[in-house]
């Protein structure tokens, strides 16, 4: 255990290195004092507006939408452009770790294969985790302040955007290992996130095009085995709005591809020479 | 006793089509006592680093078996006795030389609570104290090579491995690398040395070894693979009269400079022949020196040698 802490420390320090992670904060910390001043400048009446006001005509319930409308204001940007700049800025540290002179000395050590794919992984996981937290608790906060809401719902999306991300990185670590790069592993990992998921969770519009048994064999075997970042985004939206979880199929199944993925690059790992 | 022992050591770095497989080391069997300082020798591409990566469980063995004090190879705990410097070694570049000692100790599960004090004393050692705080990015070659042996004993290991230690360093700092290793050698620690440098190797090594295409082809002390075999320098005070001295059946005379001559004896005893003659006609004897040829004739003798015995 104290190998793994030890890795996830300095992996965490090498995400600390990468710019892109200190511009992920800095556009949270701005983001958090934008809203911070909004908050303090306008009054509730004024963001009135910024609401559907059908059938809503008690203060509680325009706070309540306005509070519904803020998180998505967050959340859904968040989760597309938190997990976009984290996939970018884990990308290379499976690929640098194995640069000829760089993965000498750690397998030198008195340390296991596997010990070093976890603390791989729980080291950038940690860095995105700390991240998505510092914005979506402070969003909490700030919202908290100004509508006296407290419901704690939204702090559950820190989880689900954490899962997809970890769901993503395993991919990224698997790719990585097998091709040492990480262009592709990034490559790959952006189709499934941008292109796939989203394709597949509507794949019942592309059944109505093909009108084929094979084709909606293959595209079922396709949904089920890749992960489903569309649908834990949705899932990541309505915990944020306090409607909960749906339905927990694409959890367990990217769960099952993110243990896939770790299980075949330690494998992987331990069996290659250097 | 014994530090590192293989045997019958092969890998076979295999490739698609079976023709292009490369045979890196070949059945080699071999040895290093405790306390001993180990030049591992051989032209590029000899299996060297092979060797070395497979006792650090770094490249996995084809065949044959290892252990490293008395422990398998395959038991990656053990490596918390051993220190490694790699050739063209990369650290974290956004680190600096303490942070770096730090986290190599960490992982090595250096036990002391004293590790800023280890760090401290190995950087003053290595001549690198004013430079612990700067990040590794601006260190020159050998300045990294400094902050790689420093940081090969950051555990205080029982054995040290070392792939060219001196590339890329100054003759001074080649002679502190030396004496540094000399140090450790004192120690009791057991030092085992890759290098193509063989001036150094020669000047602190007590046994090497040469590979050649993977295979053992010399083994033994610095000594014994320099010095020729029943071929003596003999010097006399005064060049002899006549020349029959030199004429007999169990030597003959290979070159001479001035009152130095080089004979090649057929046995021992020869050379107690001659040392008589030359006592009995009254000549002053100065010195007998068994003749030495330098680890590098030598090295590139034998690599000739097996060259044309492979063709």
């Amino acid at each position: 255990m104290k190998n793994i802490l030890t890795i996830s420390d300095y992996t965490f320090r090498e995400a600390l290195s990468r710019k892109i992670f200190l511009t992920f904060f800095v556009v949270s910390t701005f983001t958090l004092i934008i809203f911070g001043l909004i908050f303090a400048t306008v009054g509730i009446s004024e963001l009135v507006p910024v609401v559907s006001m059908n059938g809503i005509n008690t203060l509680d319930n325009v706070n309540a939408e306005l509070v519904k409308f803020f998180k998505m204001l967050i959340v859904v940007p968040l989760f597309g452009g938190g997990l976009f700049l984290s996939i970018f800025s884990v990308s290379s540290f499976i690929p640098n770790m194995l640069e000829k002179g760089s993965i000498d000395l750690i397998l030198s050590k008195p340390i296991s294969r596997s010990q070093i794919i976890w603390g791989k992984f729980i080291g950038g996981t940690a860095m995105v985790f700390v991240n998505v937290a510092y914005l979506v608790i402070g969003i909490w906060f700030l919202i908290g302040i100004k509508f006296g809401i407290w419901n704690i719902d939204i702090l559950a999306t820190i989880i689900t955007i954490t899962f997809a991300f970890m769901v993503l990185y395993s991919l990224i670590i698997l790719v990585g290992i097998l091709t040492r790069s990480s262009v592709l592993a990034m490559m790959l990992t952006y189709i499934i996130f941008f292109i796939f998921s989203p394709l597949l969770a509507s794949r019942e519009n592309i059944y109505m095009l093909f009108n084929n048994k094979f084709v909606e064999y293959l595209l079922d075997s396709l949904y089920y085995f890749l992960p489903k970042t569309s649908e834990i985004g949705k899932i990541t939206s309505e915990l944020a709005l306090g409607i909960g979880i749906s339905e927990y199929q694409p959890l367990i199944t990217s769960f099952l591809f993110l243990i896939l993925n770790l299980s075949l690059s330690i494998i992987i790992f331990s069996k290659k020479d250097y | 006793m014994k530090a590192i022992e293989v045997e019958n050591l092969t890998k076979i770095y295999k490739s698609r089509s079976r023709r292009n497989d490369i045979m890196a080391l070949s059945n080699l069997s071999l040895s290093v006592q405790k306390g001993q300082i180990f030049g591992l020798l051989g032209p590029n591409g000899a299996g060297k680093t092979t060797f070395i990566k497979i006792l650090l469980g770094i490249t996995h063995p084809t065949l044959g078996t290892g252990s490293m004090l008395g422990e398998t190879i395959k038991n990656y705990k053990n490596k918390s006795r051993v220190g490694y410097l790699p050739e063209n070694h990369k650290y974290p570049h956004y680190l600096n030389a303490e942070q770096i000692l730090k986290y190599f100790a960490r992982l090595g599960g250096y036990k002391s609570n004293d590790l800023t004090g280890r760090i401290d004393h190995l950087l003053k050692i290595v001549n690198m104290e004013k430079w612990k705080k700067v990040k590794i990015k601006k260190y020159s070659k050998g300045m990294m090579q400094r902050l790689g042996l420093a940081l090969s004993m950051v555990n205080e290991p029982e054995i040290i491995f070392l792939d060219e230690p001196t590339d890329g360093v100054d003759p001074i700092g080649r002679k502190e690398i030396r004496d540094i290793l000399l140090n450790l050698k004192s120690e009791g620690k057991t030092i085992f040395v890759n290098s193509h440098l063989l001036s150094e190797v020669e000047l602190i090594s007590d046994k090497v070894a040469i590979l050649n295409k993977g295979k053992l082809i010399r083994e033994g002390s610095v000594e014994e693979l320099t010095t020729t075999k029943q071929v003596y320098q003999i010097e006399i005070e005064e060049t002899p009269k006549n020349t029959e001295l030199f004429n007999n059946t169990n030597y003959s005379l290979i070159e001479s400079n001035g009152n130095k001559y080089t004979f090649k004896f057929d046995s021992s005893e020869s050379l107690n022949t001659l040392i008589d003659e030359i006592r009995a006609k009254k000549l002053n004897l100065l010195s007998v020196i068994p003749k030495k040829h330098s680890l590098e004739e030598m090295f590139i003798n034998l690599i000739n040698d097996n060259e044309k015995q492979n063709l």
